[in-house]
């Protein structure tokens, strides 16, 4: 069984096979090796992929679709999608759950679907060469890809028919194309400025071996912005002549792009290129228009600068999480059509230090890594063991709209972590557990992968119950949640699977609509957000962004003038709570119950040893200005212990007697919904930090505090408190137990996971 | 790639929770830095899921969890740091074999903060102390103000270093 290595790109489409330690990159019938990744919707129902499609643009821009891999995996109201609408000539529509769907000839399009179509011409292209039938590839996503992303290249390759043996980033693949069967140990940087995406991996090279020790990447950066600086500059001078703006006739346009990438092309080998496009517009009496103009070299440089700086911003990053610069390269690997200009090559070399390597082709290089990769894995070829990273540090959300850390970017994988919650509330009867990928700590600036809701625990007091949950990131790169009741082996599990818009049933639908080939197939009816989060409710992606609370905006400046006094603080912090619940609860969404995981561990950077509750007591509580969200954040957290301690009805919990931090605000909505029978608020605490903290600080004042924690309180704990058990004071913490960190002397610290 | 025999696999997931990192990656515990990525590789070739498509699918689960664990350690004994932490913690009463990766990171940060100002509270008062009686040059207060803060952190490498330097150093000597 002969398995293909498909190059899914943003502008061009590539697929190769591997065969006998041979890689061989597969023409199309015109003999042409790279494929446009565009698809045009004809009249008749019927269907063109690459050039053909490319050159209809022109005359139906709003029936062909180009760069649909810009919006694969896209929420529907990202910056991408807004992006995208403004330049594309076809129907940008939101479907179910916020996803994108592509409105063309009546048809409603998901754009895995587009995606499909590419990928289904690779796979004829494939079949049509090598004569047998194909339905097992490898296809290459950036390595910057999300798991939206991932996924949705997933699911686009089932639609096409396709068995994915593994979705594989570019770069890895360019650099198993580079390095394989040549025996090397070098240590290399991937330079990849695909149509869309720009990616850099750096990866250490062995006979067999293929490690990336760090990538980083942007997918809002390709050659089409290039191209998009280059129409800007023609239409604007237009403008100015004409006093038309091109802009707002599609087939003027689709002209500029086709220009602006013409020029940038012809730049690739001259010194200047011209652009001439006649019957551009027609003026106020009907004459045609032409735009003629020429474009040098060091034009476009101008034009272009920034775009190049931005790729050795984050060439910066990447060389600065593997511990490395630029002397320890061996060398670097151009890849993406964009690479071929020169101005990218000089301003490359430079930056690197060195010509980079010249016997790669960049616009097939990736499609043979992939190739050769498909061989291994179904066993026609030598295996190379690829150790990939992840690319994003993976998150959950926890209280106050903030995202902790569970699994840094650059982390080998296949890897797993697990770690503890427990429940928020007493006889709460489902928590809802949000992950993110980023590396924001706030959560709307991360990437929503999905949340799901695990019930079926025990029915306990709230801090008797032990959710596990665990992370995992395949090799394919794809996330997987899964959450577990140790006590009761209750298991929820979830493939988080959501932004491609589709769910399994709607991708088997799909497959086979297109299945029994020519009979096109009614459109589904777009279903409208509102009654696509009703008919999948455990699957709904909360939507744009969480409002901010109110308490946000309310709390940050008390915070704020709170710096001086930990007292002062506290006093601000806990009212606080009370504030960030209210505004849970009110959350907009029917139904939408907060997640509170608490986090009550964050530690800082800034190590303020705060105020002083009396002689000799030392409680390091941060309040600095610039962290004010921060702590603020942190309020919930807090509240959920030293709620605990005050009880229900709003008890004092004193400390030593010098300050009374009244808590009875804090509870009062909750109870009160509580005992409005509605139990299910969906939140998660982890309280035992923040009651280590207090025994911390009952320690620092010689017993002192009066936590008010009743005695089966304090057994209720899900965890032993093993503060000083381990070794060194602060190795404490059971595997399960690092999101209490039992460390903290009370200590309200905004969290160090960036460094 | 060298082929691992499905009993050797079972073998490993059987014990797979009980060994520490560095059973994992077949290393000795003082291995240097430079040993670590040579093993990283030599566990995957054996042990990555790609090598092992042709399993048996229920041995697939447990090369993945080896996979996984391989990663793991990996991702903790590479970084100084994050090793730092781990043996302390392996060193321990309640022996850990598993650290989490956040936890590693946290705790690295923390330490080396801790190292510098002291963890206890007594810790960085007397050491607050000694550095004030070392800018007035009063030597033996500073080495009587190090000595009760190592009481309360005796593991405490910076404090020991500075008492080292404090009694080191010829008298006069200016810090």
């Amino acid at each position: 069984m002969v398995a293909i290595g498909i190059d899914l790109g943003t502008s061009n489409s590539c697929v190769a096979v591997a065969r006998r330690g041979r890689v061989d990159v597969l023409p199309n019938a015109y003999g042409e090796h790279i494929c446009p990744s565009v698809v045009h919707f004809a009249a008749d129902g019927s269907t063109q992929v690459g050039q053909q499609a490319k050159s209809r643009a022109i005359h139906e821009p709003e029936h062909t679709i180009a760069a649909a891999k810009r919006l694969l995996g896209r929420y529907f109201f990202s910056e991408e999608v807004k992006k995208a609408k403004a330049v594309s000539s076809y129907q940008i529509v939101e479907g179910a759950n916020h996803a994108v769907r592509i409105k063309v000839r009546e048809q409603t399009l998901a754009i895995p679907e587009i995606s499909a179509f590419v990928l289904r011409e690779m796979k004829t292209i494939a079949e049509a060469q090598l004569g047998q039938p194909v339905t097992q590839a490898v296809i290459t996503v950036p390595a910057y890809f999300n798991d939206n992303q991932r996924q949705a290249t997933r699911d686009a390759g089932k639609i096409a028919g396709l068995e994915v043996l593994r979705l594989l980033n570019e770069p890895t693949a360019a650099a198993l194309a580079y390095g394989f069967g040549k025996g090397l140990t070098q240590r290399v940087a991937v330079y990849d400025l695909g149509g869309g995406t720009f990616d850099i991996s750096i990866l250490e090279i062995g006979s067999d071996i293929f490690e990336v020790l760090s990538t980083c990447g942007d997918t809002f950066l390709g050659g089409e912005d290039f191209d998009d600086r280059v129409i800007d500059l023609l239409a604007d001078e237009f403008a100015g002549r004409h006093k038309i703006n091109l802009r707002q006739n599609r087939f003027a346009l689709e002209k500029l792009k086709a220009a602006a990438e013409q020029a940038k092309r012809d730049l690739s080998i001259d010194d200047e290129a011209r652009i001439c496009i006649a019957d551009v517009a027609n003026d106020a009496e009907g004459n045609a228009l032409q735009l003629e103009r020429g474009l040098t070299r060091a034009e476009f440089a101008n034009l272009v600068a920034d775009l190049i700086q931005r790729t050795f911003k984050v060439c910066d990053e990447a060389l600065q999480q593997a511990n490395l610069t630029v002397r320890d390269l061996d060398g670097v690997i151009l890849v993406g059509g964009p690479t071929r200009l020169p101005l990218i090559r000089e301003a490359v070399s430079q930056y690197f230090q060195c010509e980079p390597k010249a016997d790669v082709d960049p616009d097939q290089v990736v499609a043979m890594g992939a190739a050769i990769h498909a061989a291994s894995l179904v066993g026609e070829e030598k295996d190379s063991c690829l150790l990939d990273v992840t690319p994003l540090s993976l998150r959950i959300g926890v209280a106050g709209g903030l995202a902790e850390t569970v699994i840094d970017r650059n982390t080998p994988v296949p890897i797993e972590q697990t770690a503890s919650f427990t429940t928020f509330k007493d006889f709460q009867k489902s928590v809802k557990i949000r992950v993110y990928q980023g590396e924001s700590r706030v959560q709307e600036e991360n990437e929503l992968l999905g949340e799901f809701e695990f019930s079926g625990f025990k029915h306990a007091r709230r801090g008797e119950v032990r959710i596990d949950v665990t992370f995992e990131i395949d090799t394919d790169g794809i996330v997987n949640v899964t959450a577990r009741d140790p006590d009761t082996a209750q298991a929820a599990s979830t493939q988080i699977h959501l932004s491609s818009g589709l769910t399994e049933e709607e991708i088997q639908a799909i497959v086979e609509k297109h299945q029994p080939a020519p009979a096109e197939p009614a459109a589904p009816a777009p279903l409208s957000a509102a009654e696509a989060i009703a008919a999948l409710p455990r699957l709904a992606p909360r939507g744009p962004v969480a409002p901010l609370p109110e308490s946000e905006l309310l709390a940050a400046p008390l915070v704020a003038e709170a710096t001086d006094l930990a007292a002062d603080a506290l006093d601000v912090l806990l009212p606080e709570a009370d504030a960030g619940e209210d505004s849970e609860l009110a959350s907009p969404l029917p139904d939408d119950r907060d997640l509170a995981v608490v986090a009550p561990d964050v530690e800082s950077k800034a190590d303020d040893p705060g105020a002083l509750f009396g002689a000799g007591v030392e409680f390091d509580l941060d309040v600095g200005a610039g962290e004010a969200s921060e702590d603020l954040e942190l309020a919930p957290a807090d509240a959920g212990p030293l709620g605990n301690a005050a009880g229900d009805d709003g008890r004092t919990l004193a400390i030593g007697g010098e300050i009374d931090l009244e808590t009875s605000d804090m509870d009062a909505p909750l109870d009160e919904e509580f005992a409005a029978g509605d139990v299910d608020l969906e939140s998660l605490a982890l309280d035992e930090g923040a009651l280590d903290s207090l025994a911390a600080l009952d320690d620092d004042i010689g017993g002192a505090v009066d936590t008010g924690v009743a005695a089966d309180d304090e057994m209720a704990l899900t965890r032993p408190r093993h503060a000083t058990a381990a070794a060194g004071a602060d190795a404490g913490g059971a595997e399960d137990g690092w999101f209490g960190d039992p460390g903290v002397d009370l200590s309200i610290e905004p969290g160090d996971d960036e460094s | 790639m060298p082929q691992t025999s499905f009993a050797e696999i079972r073998t490993l997931a059987g014990i797979l929770e009980e060994l520490d990192y560095y059973q994992v990656l077949e290393l000795a515990p003082d291995a240097p830095t430079s040993a670590i990525r040579a093993a990283y590789h030599r566990t995957s070739r054996r042990f990555h899921p790609d090598a092992h498509r042709d399993a048996p699918p229920e041995l697939h689960h447990q090369v993945a969890q080896i996979a996984k664990r391989v990663a793991e350690a990996y991702s903790v004994l590479r970084d100084p740091r994050r090793r730092q932490v781990y043996d302390r913690q392996l060193e321990g009463d309640q022996a850990r074999v598993r650290m989490p990766l956040a936890e590693a990171e946290a705790q690295a940060d923390r330490q080396r903060r801790d190292q510098h100002e002291g963890r206890t509270p007594n810790g960085r008062r007397y050491f607050a102390l000694a550095k004030a009686d070392l800018s007035r040059g009063d030597r033996a207060s500073a080495e009587r103000n190090l000595k009760t803060a190592l009481t309360f952190e005796p593991d405490n490498a910076i404090f020991r270093a500075f008492l080292q330097e404090l009694l080191g150093r010829p008298a006069g000597a200016a810090r």
